[in-house]
């Protein structure tokens, strides 16, 4: 059995140690398939506490209020399928199916700084899910629509009128959800005309101004 | 995870920190290599030294294995490294401009800074040349611009052209690297200069 002699290879020339370092280099990475993943950003603990701060949730009120007044930078987003989409979607919405929110052709409106974007299917499972994969790729401003759809036309379309010993806030509510209701095609036609609308100006996250990922420059 | 800047691992303070030791090693490096002594770097183009080729490929070459084995273990996004957009009207004849004032003057823009630090006189000088050139064309900048951004191509790979791995590509690299410093090897044999 032969041994390294390393009086050998100090005798060895430079151009000859260099090359039995880099070709075994090269052909190892030239044998391995490229990292072409996209990894998560976020670690579990960090994904856990925001999970736990349920920021991510915005009231149909808010939503609503903000559609009414036809606010610019809120962009909802329908995660259904594409023949749910056509059927019916919230005003102004896009289509975006959660089995291609990967896709590279969605990438510069899931991950961006100005927009609010609102997460909404029928429930809050499928929404939340599409919320929950862009936010633990370090996205930010994704936000889901509560309750979804099905609370939406309860609730925001058809409000149900409040006991006479509700307080005055339920009221106003209502009032408020009706005229939106009506606003946004609902059924809520009885004719009372609501005027004000207290209740939408519920608290509304802001858009992050989150400083756009810079690549780090270099030169000679 | 990296690079550590763009995703604000580091702040901005602690890049131009780390930058700074980096550029103390680097300029250790190039005087230890000789790389202050402008006949050194001239005899690339004569023949009789390679030292610039070998040192300047043998750390592309490096750098390179080090970025793909780094990516390949999901330690840096190479989609966030930042990498020299290609106009190629002035990509060509900056590179006649820097290559002829190379040769004339024996020092590239880092390694006469090398030189004149431990006090090389022909160095200051081509620092002094360095700055003619720099504010001159910033001040006729506008008789150049139309040039300056001619043929703009994005910032294009040569694997991704050449439709390959950048592994594959990486490889390549090596060999041809390899297969030039034994041609350069053999120029010092054959075009040797007794002292410089």
């Amino acid at each position: 059995m032969k041994y390294i002699n390393f009086e050998q290879i100090n005798d060895m020339k430079p151009l000859k140690l260099l090359a039995m370092f880099l070709i075994p280099m090269g052909l190892i990475i030239a044998a391995v398939p490229q990292n072409k993943t996209n990894p998560y950003k976020l670690t579990a603990d960090e994904l856990l506490n925001e999970v736990n701060t349920r920021n991510q949730f915005l009231a149909p009120d808010a939503v609503a209020d903000m559609l009414v007044k036809k606010d610019p930078s809120l962009r909802l987003i329908d995660v259904r399928s594409q023949e749910e989409f056509e059927k019916y979607s919230l005003p102004g919405a896009i289509n975006i199916p959660i089995a291609n929110l990967l896709s590279p052709d969605y990438t510069d409106i899931l991950n961006q700084e100005t927009k609010m974007n609102v997460f909404y299917s029928n429930g809050t499972l499928t929404a939340n899910e599409a919320w929950m994969i862009t936010r633990q790729l370090g996205y930010n401003n994704n936000y889901v629509l509560e309750g979804g759809l099905n609370y939406w036309f309860e609730n925001i379309l058809n409000p149900r009128q409040p006991s006479s010993t509700s307080p005055d806030e339920e009221f106003a509510k209502y009032d408020f959800r009706k005229s939106a209701g009506q606003a946004l095609g609902g059924g809520g036609l009885s004719a009372q005309q609501a005027s004000d609308n207290q209740a939408g100006a519920a608290a509304k996250p802001s858009v992050k101004p989150a400083a756009k990922k810079k690549k780090a420059a270099g030169g000679c | 995870m990296g690079p550590l800047a763009p995703n604000e691992i580091i702040s901005e303070n602690t890049n131009f920190l780390l930058a700074f030791f980096i550029g103390i090693a680097f300029g250790w490096v190039l005087e230890s290599s000789g790389f202050s002594s402008s006949r050194k770097l001239a005899g690339i183009f004569y023949g009789y030294d390679a030292v610039v080729l070998k040192v300047f490929f043998t750390g592309a070459i490096t750098a390179m294995l080090g970025l793909l084995f780094m990516s390949l273990f999901g330690w840096i996004d190479l989609d966030l490294v930042y990498v020299n957009p290609t106009y190629l009207t002035s990509a060509i004849i900056g590179g006649v401009i820097m290559g002829a004032g190379f040769i004339m003057g024996g020092f590239c823009p880092g390694t006469s800074f090398c030189g004149a630090a431990i006090g090389k006189i022909d160095a200051m000088v081509f620092i002094g040349g360095l700055f003619i050139g720099v504010y001159g064309f910033a001040f006729t900048y506008p008789w150049w611009e139309k040039m300056y951004m001619a043929k703009y191509l994005g910032e294009p790979k040569i694997s991704t052209t050449l439709g390959m791995s950048d592994g594959m590509f990486g490889l390549l690299l090596i060999i041809a690297a390899l297969g030039m410093f034994f041609v350069a090897e053999w120029a010092e044999k054959k075009f040797p200069r007794e002292a410089y």
